[in-house]
């Protein structure tokens, strides 16, 4: 199913390659001369492939691309860039950390696994400079790094949707965004797909609603409803809330409730109506607008404004939301905290640190929004490689990254990693880690039913106590080995002198040597360390 | 009046209150909450006199004719008969004998309308007094009553759900619904998984691993786990435990609430409920009658006919139906004789023990809350037994 769907989404990729260049080469749209309304002259817009044609052709035309070539910016100007706006905060950095916490660090932001033993091992033992950056680009290559992100922005389209289950597949969405990760598409062109699909509904199957394919699964999720549409197109890709200007003009914000409506009429198949604030029964006409006053052609059909609004979205340059909303996701993740919350921008004044956090977003939209671009970029610079901190002051801010808590999905893979494949205590760890991922980290918090799981779960004691690791940690004569060893395959690093001590201690005191070894790697398993990004 | 200031706790749901500011404003009694002081001081005296609450949640889209307001005759009127009730002057569908047979002990709240058509939309309004508007998550009542009423050191869960619900919202986990999914047995992974001694060791040597991991710069995250650690463990440990267990109800208790899923959920409730949980919610599913509405009614309503009333007849024998609010909501819906024009309006009609019918045809959807404001008291007028219906129409 997998292996099909891939190899027809690479002879489409095939196809619409020549079909760009075809069109860039030949096709330059003519302008004819009356001044008023022009006539509409698009290319037929009814299959995924003919829009993204056409959205190619816009993105080859984008005016950003001859500046690109003659600017750079890299994780040293970063470095510099934020030190500079840090001001005297300057002077509390953090400490760098050593090779052992940025390889934990490093594997989970990009794979969302834990680094073997051996591999920590082979890492500390590698003497060359740019070992750092070279794990980066080693992680960047892996599958896993796709799979994680994949899951991620599924999590971000998929938590807060009401559609009903049989309509959509998150399954199919996932997979297809860890291929586009996976292969470098660019965020502009995954966006695009996203924004332009319009899935139909095939009556003869049952519950088909076109939700096999992945793109699909942004509109279906939406419910293909215009405002919501409206509301999550804002949220996700411009990080900007703009949700409550559906009912009243936004109270501290610039947003107008016409603005909404405007925007939600692009999304709709025909007319759009505003129902009046006071009597709802009372309709006005809107006519579709983008955000920033762009229109479309009087005559565009349903489709082609969906591609329209795809186009305004992503290649109009004076849409800095769309870079900004991007990088300040990416870098919440890595960072621990957003230069604002990701999906909630009010007025651009709430924007922490804003001149760096909108030179790096420039720069996105001039490497052509390549999405590893921005991890390379974040990753080598000091800033993330600082010892983790809690601050909870603006002006301490990205002065350390902050402990994050692992999403559910990292926490299954990382029992898993200890205890074998195990679909039920999987589930039930997804279940009770569940985390909304647009929240910001200072914003989330555990649960009882977490502590329970972990502590007293019998499946997973079980499979825990039967483990090869464990089996193999038993067999180990030296104890001061068992622990290293232990250490280095629950938490991905060398136990502490004192770590050491207190576990050799409690070794030594137990009468029964496995049973010891069992309590040991209970007390890690349920140590907060396990469950954070540190 | 102490009730209805209660009640009108009302966040500015146009403005952006964020979590963090609430929380804190509450914490430090400051920044205009002289309505929250009010609030918290009504509460403490609810807290004391012990009050509860349980929520019976009809999930789907339970019928309006085929449940609290019958309208045999008319055009809308469909098949379903209507039947005296022990109040007098109160008439509910026939498929609720039992109900009926109790009615002096219930007040049904019935009815108010609502915007949302989606069962989601609307479930979410009835749960939390909001309308799904603005990234703004509201708490479920239940959340509400148990940061008000609940015991902060509680070694059990002030909120206890059985079946998934809502969430605390911007309240936190401190007050998010515990929840179980078979009534009548022991939550998930409560019991021990080793020795008490060893448990004690293990738990010794993790509050040595966590100390210094807080030192290393994540002291916030450690002393968030080891609270619920704490609560964790005082709970698997808790005499009160046994409230969600069956063990020593007698046979003949169980089978008067009738051995189905919500038979037994009212049973936990009421056992949570005498242990001093202030909010307990039963979710009971298949409410969503679409053509079959008829034959589907024959089936679903028995089992809450059989429970509900057997709920406020041990309730009331047990002398806890006097602080006790029991209410039966769900987000009803209307339709017409030949089911398939349904309309998109949802109405809302509850049923609980001290109220009335309840019928509140609001033009406006910010006026809406009512729900939740009224949820610790009656609505004005009403007592047990009563039917308040100003604006029924026959066929409406």
């Amino acid at each position: 199913m997998l292996k099909r769907r891939s190899s027809s989404q690479w002879i489409i990729l095939v196809a619409l390659i020549c079909l760009i260049i075809s069109v860039s080469s030949s096709a330059a749209p003519k302008k004819n001369a009356a001044p008023k309304t022009p006539p509409l002259n698009l290319p037929p817009l009814k299959t995924q492939e003919q829009k993204m044609q056409l959205l190619g052709y816009i993105r080859q035309t984008m005016p950003t691309r001859r500046i690109a070539q003659r600017i750079t910016f890299s994780s040293a100007d970063l470095d510099q860039a934020l030190e500079q706006e840090l001001g005297p905060a300057a002077q509390s950095l953090a400490q760098t950390i050593d090779d052992e916490t940025f390889i934990r660090r490093a594997s989970l932001d990009l794979t969302g696994q834990l680094p073997e033993p051996d591999k920590i091992e082979a890492f500390l033992k590698d003497q060359s400079t740019g070992k750092r950056s070279a794990l980066i680009d080693e992680l960047l290559e892996s599958p896993a790094y796709g799979r994680k992100w994949a899951r991620y922005w599924t999590s971000v389209i998929f938590y807060e949707s009401e559609a009903n289950k049989r309509r959509v597949d998150p399954q199919a969405l996932e997979d297809w965004l860890a291929e586009q990760f996976n292969k470098g598409a660019p965020w502009d062109y995954i966006t695009v797909m996203l924004i332009s699909a319009t899935p139909e509904r095939n009556k003869a199957k049952r519950d088909d609603y076109g939700q096999d394919f992945g793109p699909n699964n942004f509109v279906l999720a939406c419910e293909n409803k215009s405002t919501e549409l409206a509301s999550q197109t804002a949220r996700i890709f411009m990080g900007i809330s703009i949700k409550c200007a559906e009912c009243h003009d936004h109270p501290f914000d610039n947003w107008k409730r016409e603005q909404f409506h405007e925007l939600a009429a692009f999304f709709h198949p025909y007319t759009y109506k505003m129902p009046d604030q006071t009597d709802p029964k009372v309709q006005t006409v809107v006519q579709p607008r983008f955000l920033l006053g762009e229109k479309p052609h009087e005559k565009m059909k349903a489709d082609a404004r969906r591609v329209s609004i795809a186009a305004f979205l992503a290649y109009n340059p004076k849409n800095y939301w769309f870079a900004r909303a991007y990088v300040n996701r990416i870098w919440s993740e890595l960072i621990g905290d957003g230069f604002y919350d990701v999906d909630s921008l009010g007025p651009d004044s709430e924007v922490v640190h804003k001149p760096v956090v909108n030179r790096i977003a420039a720069n996105f939209r001039y490497k052509d929004f390549d999405p590893k671009w921005v991890f390379r970029l974040i990753m080598n610079s000091r800033i993330y490689q600082r010892e983790i901190r809690t601050s909870n002051s603006d002006s301490e801010l990205f002065t350390a990254v902050r402990p994050s808590r692992l999403r559910p999905d990292v926490i299954a893979d990382s029992v898993e990693n200890l205890i074998g494949e195990d679909p039920s205590v999987r589930k039930e760890i997804m279940q009770a880690f569940d985390m909304n991922p647009s929240l910001p980290q200072d914003a989330l918090e555990g649960s009882i039913q977490q502590a329970l799981l972990m502590m007293n779960n019998q499946e997973l004691q079980t499979r825990l106590s039967q483990s090869e690791l464990k089996e193999q940690l038993v067999k180990i004569s030296s104890d001061t080995e068992l622990v290293q060893s232990l250490y280095l395959k629950v938490l991905a690093r060398h136990a502490t002198p004192s770590e050491l001590e207190r576990n050799l201690s409690y070794l030594r005191e137990s009468e029964k040597r496995e049973e010891a070894v069992d309590d040991l790697l209970w007390v890690l398993l349920n140590s907060t360390e396990f469950r954070t990004k540190r | 009046m102490q009730t209805d200031a209660l009640l009108h706790l009302n966040l500015n749901r146009r403005g952006r209150l964020s979590r963090r500011n609430f929380l804190q404003s509450a914490a430090l009694g400051i920044g205009g909450s002289a309505l929250l002081s009010q609030f918290r001081l009504h509460a403490e005296d609810l807290k004391k006199e012990g009050r509860s609450c349980i929520l019976l949640w009809l999930a789907g889209a339970p019928s309006q004719m085929e449940t609290w307001d019958p309208k045999p005759g008319t055009p809308n009127g469909g098949e379903t008969k209507k039947i005296q009730t022990q109040a007098p002057g109160v008439e509910i569908a026939h498929y609720w004998p039992k109900i009926a047979a109790t009615m002096n002990e219930i007040a049904v709240i019935r009815a108010m309308t609502g915007k949302e058509a989606a069962h989601e939309r609307g479930t979410y309004h009835l749960h939390t007094g909001h309308r799904m508007l603005g990234i703004e998550k509201f708490p479920h009542f239940g959340s509400v009553v148990a940061r008000e009423l609940g015991d902060p050191q509680s070694d059990i869960p002030n909120f206890v759900s059985i079946g998934q619900t809502l969430s605390s919202g911007f309240l936190g986990v401190q007050v998010a619904p515990f929840i179980i999914d078979r009534p009548g047995q022991l939550p998930d992974n409560v019991v021990n998984s080793t020795s008490d001694l060893r448990q004690r060791r293990r738990l010794a040597l993790l509050s040595q691993q966590e100390h210094e991991f807080a030192q290393a710069g994540a002291a916030e995250l450690v002393k968030e786990q080891s609270e619920l650690y704490q609560k964790a463990n005082l709970m698997m440990t808790s005499p009160r435990l046994k409230a969600f267990q069956f063990d020593d109800e007698p046979a003949a208790m169980q089978e008067a609430y009738g051995k189905t899923q919500t038979g037994q959920g009212l049973l936990v409730a009421r056992r949570l409920v005498e242990a001093g949980v202030p909010f307990v919610e039963v979710r009971c599913n298949g409410w969503d009658m679409h053509s079959s509405v008829f034959s589907s009614m024959e089936r679903r309503a028995p089992e809450v006919d059989q429970g509900l009333s057997q709920l406020l007849l041990d309730l009331k024998q047990r002398g806890l139906l006097e602080k006790t609010l029991v209410l039966c909501m769900g987000r009803i819906r209307t339709h017409s004789q030949n089911q398939c024009q349904l309309r998109s309006r949802s109405l809302a009609s509850c049923l609980d023990s001290a109220g009335c019918w309840w019928r509140h045809e609001d033009r406006e959807d910010h006026r809406l809350n009512q729900p939740t404001r009224r949820i610790c008291g009656r609505p004005p007028g009403s007592f047990p037994g009563s039917l308040c219906d100003p604006l029924s129409q026959p066929g409406h």
